[in-house]
């Protein structure tokens, strides 16, 4: 090979990775990024069992049900539509009943979201993000009225 | 005074770090050739120490070798013109140096007097809490008191002091505490559970939850005559909807009092309410913690008003947010009828029940109740 | 004494502007005194910012709620050392921590700079100094330390309880002096592009502070995965969160530009590249102090959400990294290429680096970034977490990893691969040995698994190897072999150690992830656990008072084979009643390198609490190989090759009688 022939298969090999490396690259953004759901969207949205997704809203008053071990069972609202969620471990020390939490994972053949992590944020007053925003565009919640 | 003399002391010092380089004499300085050719003999020195050491193949080190002195060369190629341009910037030089001497005092005085504010001293806690009691504040008096404890936490009188104290400043929950401190290593007593219980039912804004019962019921086990557990436990009665029962006993309390009780105009209070179809509306258990219906009775009529106003809003914006409250939705539409509300009373009955559903449980209770505050629902 | 504070915060803005413009002008007119204001006032600038910082540590210290910031952060319980690293628990401490070190950086060029030429050296500091200014700015426009409160509130708001933590008291400056330590190859960067030149002495300046950079870096994402994990009571050491991405981009980068700084040094080679590098390893240092300071993330590090912030960092972000960006696209072609070299040869392994370093540093930017532009351009929220990482992030390391033993043993110019096989022989056959061990002998063990730990002794044992080799092991009387060891360059040292950190990370990490064990269950006082042959007694829950916290103790007995305790362990939840805010401590107990770590839940009805239970072999050596790897870059700070980067006085001197000749 002269020089000239070596430095372009140099330059086609480095191109070549960098162009799987990108292809790869989207091509997980499109398998592994997860959607952020609240529980009124769940209708219009379809979603096989077993997708996974974040589902965030309130935990609805009164249905947080520890059953045995450390499997905790609860409702999801968004004050329009709810969904039960059951997780096993430890739930922040943040989550409260009426607090907005984000919860990670996907759903059984019975309908039942299973939660492999439950995010309620270190902080009095919060509200995840995702949640806060969405409850505001539909004017269920405002801020500084959570007293 | 001092800290000017510290700020003028300090610009002087920054002003200097500009002037005295820009009047201090030209160092010879190489040009940037000759300190390349530097970094190379550099290089080629340590080649040659890296060579005799073997830990390069002496190969390769003439390669190197070879390598730098191309650079060197290339060095010698480039090193052409430059120095000209030298002297005819001097006005421009002048120009910027007097500006950098002058952007330090400018910037630093202009920006600090609208930032600043150089007559408030410092305020550390320790010399504050140091001053004499009788110029302190009751929040610093406060906090005196509560570095103490902090240091002797086993200090019962202290705790049995500020937890009253607590209650007035409306800080519920440090008062149950404080109590809770009290009756643990100073003993029970009647006072010390009543204010226990009162604290617990102010910081749920005026509900008398079990935990606030049990500590009235304590208070009356140990002095049948506390009059503030016995208001309280007729509050609780109240609350339950057993109103009759909740008269009765204020009446009772009434007979026993002393003529100069403080306690007997809040009974009255409380009478004269539940005289009218809803229960106690004005008293306690409406929400407002013992804090706010203090400050309630040392307002003019109108200012009295509009914080109940405040207060029934701030209701309906959680029953909003937490709709599943049927004792809250009870409230709140007792509440707007006591203000002569009946529209809204109708209206908070009617999300009421569609909250709930109108075939619940619930919905009957509200209509029910909603009847005997005299309201009706309507569709 | 606060007031002081503020006042020497802004004369030192003030003296960021002269050192701004004046060595600038100095450097453009060929104006040696313009050029030599540079030192004084960069020293000085420093001098104020350490007045002003101290200033509000001691407003910290004394509680002084007059103060705002203090107010907001602090409460009069705290224990001192809380109170004290509050400082910079906050956003606007830790912004004056930032300046603090900028311009301690800065003062140690002007320092130690004067065997450079004045004009980069004046280039240098007006850069430096514009950074400063800019952050200057934006501390005393939008987030000032020292805004004051009258009348004085008498109690504080009290600090974050997760933040009142020696690991937190650690992780910002560390993380800071990493992140700000890139500024100055930043400077020395486009200082390079205004003169339009790359002076010889630049890749030596550039390569200790980036490895000063790189170390701290290194040190403060450790000591905050340290902290996450035994803080957050999650019992993870790694998140892929935004925030964490946001540190961990700078690193990547600032170790392909440690990389391709040593090509530069040795072989004049990849000069464009490595100036390009260290431009987009502070940019990405910005970056991280954008995201993490300017709230647009949710994450437990966005305590600050103040849009006007937000905005004015995007700006400085803009202005910096658009405006060198914009100086290298003008300049870059005047800088004159460098050597050539074969492929396959030391330079040709260190581009192979790069080229995965960067790559991965581009995966890491696009899953941080790509939730955020989704959702500025659509209504759709995404998150994109763990899986997306592992597949693309992991792919790009594995054989990255794989390839980093044979780098240092490969010639500069023209290596022979089958040569650098042929020694790495040895630990070729050891991490096959202990691939195929792990895979028979280990229950549980996946395939996965096994070649993970195969893959980190590969490297543990490269590193090793490249040191046998350069000292002639196996070819030299022992004797001769242990001085030709203790005679190399401490360089040689610090790549060994590197590389055997970077082992000893991967085989925590796999140790964690694959032969970890969990267990999730509710017990009852007086109830045992047992998780992979470890058995733990639950003694009680016992509450406590803290000076400003209440606490539940849950204590547990290991137990030894014998029955008795051999050791104790507790987990406690925590209330902090100011912020009305619960807590958990984890307990963990360390055995070997592996730990054992539990987290209580919330107390049931009956007494019995919620256990979650962790074994974690090898964990240890995540943040064990973080150190080495620290080490290993002191070592080569400590070469002293480094240091005769430029002429010594001497000889300066010499050049300096010979130049006054001149006219």
């Amino acid at each position: 090979m002269t020089r000239k022939q070596k430095r372009l298969s140099v330059i086609a090999g480095g191109l070549a990775f960098l162009g799987a490396a990108t292809g790869l690259t989207f091509y997980a953004l499109g398998q592994k990024a997860s959607y952020f759901y609240m529980p009124a969207d769940l209708t219009t949205a379809s979603l096989q069992p077993g997708q996974r997704i974040r589902l965030g809203g309130l935990v609805e008053k009164g249905t947080v049900e520890r059953g045995q071990g450390a499997t905790v069972a609860f409702s999801v609202t968004d004050n329009q539509k709810d969904v039960k969620v059951s997780y096993t471990g430890i739930l922040p020390d943040l989550f409260r009943e009426g607090q907005g939490v984000i919860t990670e994972g996907s759903f059984d053949a019975n309908g039942v979201f299973v939660a492999d992590s439950v995010l309620a944020k270190h902080d009095e007053n919060y509200m995840p993000k995702d949640v806060a925003d969405r409850l505001k565009a539909e004017g269920v919640w405002e801020e500084s009225k959570s007293e | 005074m001092l800290f000017w003399v510290i700020a003028a002391i300090l610009t002087l010092g920054a002003s200097l770090a500009v002037l005295l380089p820009l009047a201090g004499g030209s160092k010879g300085a190489s040009s940037s050739g000759d300190h390349d050719l530097e970094v190379y003999r550099d290089q080629l020195s340590e080649l040659d120490r890296d060579a005799a050491r073997g830990l390069i193949q002496p190969a390769e080190a003439t390669e190197a070798r070879a390598e730098i002195a191309r650079r060197i060369l290339r060095l010698d190629n480039a090193e052409v013109g430059g120095e000209a341009s030298a002297r005819r910037a001097s006005v421009a030089a002048r120009l910027v140096a007097t500006a950098a001497v002058l952007v330090v005092p400018i910037v630093s005085w202009g920006l600090y007097s609208q930032l600043g504010s150089p007559d408030l001293p410092s305020q550390p806690l320790s010399e504050r809490l140091a001053k004499n009691p009788a110029d302190s504040s009751v929040d610093e008096l406060v906090a005196r008191a509560e570095a103490h404890l902090a240091a002797n936490p086993s200090d019962g009188r202290g705790w049995d002091v500020l937890a009253p104290v607590y209650l007035r400043m409306q800080r519920f929950s440090d008062a149950a505490a404080a109590y809770r401190n009290a009756i643990r290593l100073d003993g029970d007593s009647a006072d010390r559970q009543a204010g226990l219980g009162e604290a617990i039912a102010s910081a749920a804004g005026g509900i008398v939850s079990a935990d606030a019962q049990d500590a009235f019921e304590a208070a009356l086990k140990l002095d049948p005559a506390n009059a503030k557990a016995s208001f309280y436990l007729a509050v609780a009665l109240a609350q339950e909807g057993r109103g009759q029962e909740a008269v009765t006993a204020w009446q009772a309390m009434l007979g026993k009092l002393s003529p100069d009780s403080p306690w007997r105009s809040a009974v009255e209070q409380a009478l004269a309410k539940s005289g009218s179809p809803e229960i106690a509306s004005g008293s306690t258990a409406n929400g407002p913690g013992a804090g706010d219906i203090d400050a309630a009775s040392a307002m003019s009529p109108a200012d009295r008003e509009a914080m109940i106003n405040t207060m029934v809003a701030g209701l309906d914006d959680k029953l909003r947010q937490n709709p599943r409250d049927a004792e809250g939705w009870m409230r709140l539409v007792r509440s707007y009828v006591v203000l002569g509300k009946a529209d809204q009373a109708r209206d908070a009955l009617g999300r009421a029940i569609a909250v709930f559903g109108a075939d619940s449980d619930e919905a009957k209770k509200f209509t029910a109740f909603a009847a005997s505050l005299g309201l009706t629902a309507t569709e | 004494m606060v007031e002081t504070g503020h006042f020497a915060l802004v004369l030192a803005f003030a003296l960021s502007l002269v050192q701004t413009i004046v060595p600038l002008f100095g450097a453009r007119l060929n104006n040696q005194r313009l050029m030599a204001v540079g030192g004084p006032v960069a020293v000085s600038g420093f001098a104020l910012t350490a007045l002003s910082f101290v200033a509000l540590a001691s407003a910290y210290a004394s509680s002084d709620f007059s103060v705002a910031s203090v107010w907001e952060n602090s409460h009069s319980l705290q224990p001192l050392i809380y109170k004290i690293t509050g400082t910079w628990g906050n956003h606007e401490g830790s912004m004056l921590l930032w300046v603090l070190i900028l311009t301690f950086f800065g003062s140690l060029v002007a320092a130690f700079g004067s065997n450079l030429p004045a004009t980069l050296r004046a280039n240098v500091l007006a850069v430096q100094g514009a950074i400063g200014a800019a952050f200057f700015l934006f501390i005393l426009a939008t987030s000032n330390p020292f805004t004051r409160l009258n009348p004085a509130p008498i109690e504080g708001r009290d600090l974050n309880p997760i933040l009142q933590d020696l690991g937190l008291a650690v992780h910002p400056p560390l993380l800071y002096l990493g992140y700000v330590g890139f500024s100055i190859c930043f400077s020395f960067s486009v200082a390079a592009l205004i003169e339009g030149r790359i002076d010889a002495s630049w890749a030596r300046w550039v390569r200790p502070w980036t490895l000063v950079a790189w170390m701290f870096l290194t040190g403060g994402i450790a000591m905050g995965s340290y902290w996450a994990y035994y803080e957050l009571g999650w019992g993870g050491f790694w998140f892929w969160d935004p925030v964490e991405n946001a540190s961990f981009m700078p690193w990547l980068a600032g170790t392909a530009l440690l990389h391709s700084a040593i090509v530069m040094e040795k072989r004049s080679a990849l000069k464009i590249w490595t100036l390009l590098l260290a431009i987009l390893t502070f940019s990405l240092s910005l970056l991280g102090t954008f995201l993490v300071r300017s709230g647009v993330l949710t994450s437990v590090h966005a305590f600050a959400t103040d849009p006007t912030r937000g905005i004015f960092i995007l700006c400085i972000l803009t202005l910096f990294i658009g405006g060198s960006l914009a100086l290298f696209a003008l300049r870059a072609s005047r800088l004159t290429a460098g050597g050539l070299f074969h492929p396959i040869s030391r330079e040709g392994a260190l581009v192979l680096n790069n080229l995965f370093l960067t790559t991965a540093t581009a995966t890491v930017f696009v899953g941080t970034l790509y939730p955020l532009a989704v959702e500025a351009f659509s209504a759709d929220k995404i998150s994109v977490g763990a899986p997306f990482f592992n597949l693309t992030f992991g792919p790009l390391m594995v054989p990255l990893l794989v390839m980093v033993p044979f780098g240092p043993l490969l010639a500069w110019k023209r290596g022979d691969v089958f040569a650098a096989a042929q020694r790495l022989m040895v630990a070729f056959a050891a991490a096959l040995l202990v691939t195929l061990v792990t895979a028979l002998f280990i229950d549980g063990a996946s395939v996965f698994a096994a070649l993970g730990v195969g893959l980190a002794v590969w490297l543990i044992l490269g590193a090793l190897t490249d040191l046998a080799v350069k000292s002639g092991f196996g070819n030299v009387a022992t004797g001769i072999m242990v001085r030709r060891l203790l005679g190399l360059p401490r360089s040689v040292f610090g790549t060994a150690f590197a590389h055997l950190g970077l082992g000893l990370t991967t085989l925590g990490i796999v140790g964690t992830l694959c032969f970890g064990t969990e267990k999730i269950l509710s017990m009852h006082a007086g109830e045992t656990v047992e998780l992979s042959g470890h058995t733990l007694r639950f003694v009680g829950l016992y509450p406590a008072q803290g000076p400003n916290y209440s606490e539940d103790r849950g204590r547990f007995e290991l137990i030894g084979a014998s029955g008795s305790a051999i050791g104790e362990m507790s987990s406690a939840k925590r209330f902090y009643p100011v912020r009305q805010m619960t807590t958990t401590e984890s307990g963990i107990k360390t055995l070997w390198f592996s730990q054992l770590y539990l987290s209580l839940g919330d107390e049931g009805k009956d007494g019995s609490v919620v256990v979650r239970l962790w074994w974690k072999p090898l964990v240890t050596l995540i943040w064990g190989g973080g150190l080495v790897m620290m080490a290993g870059a002191a070592m080569s700070l400590m070469d002293r090759r480094l240091r005769v980067g430029a002429p010594s006085r001497r000889r300066r001197q010499a050049s300096a009688v010979t130049s006054a000749g001149l006219p």
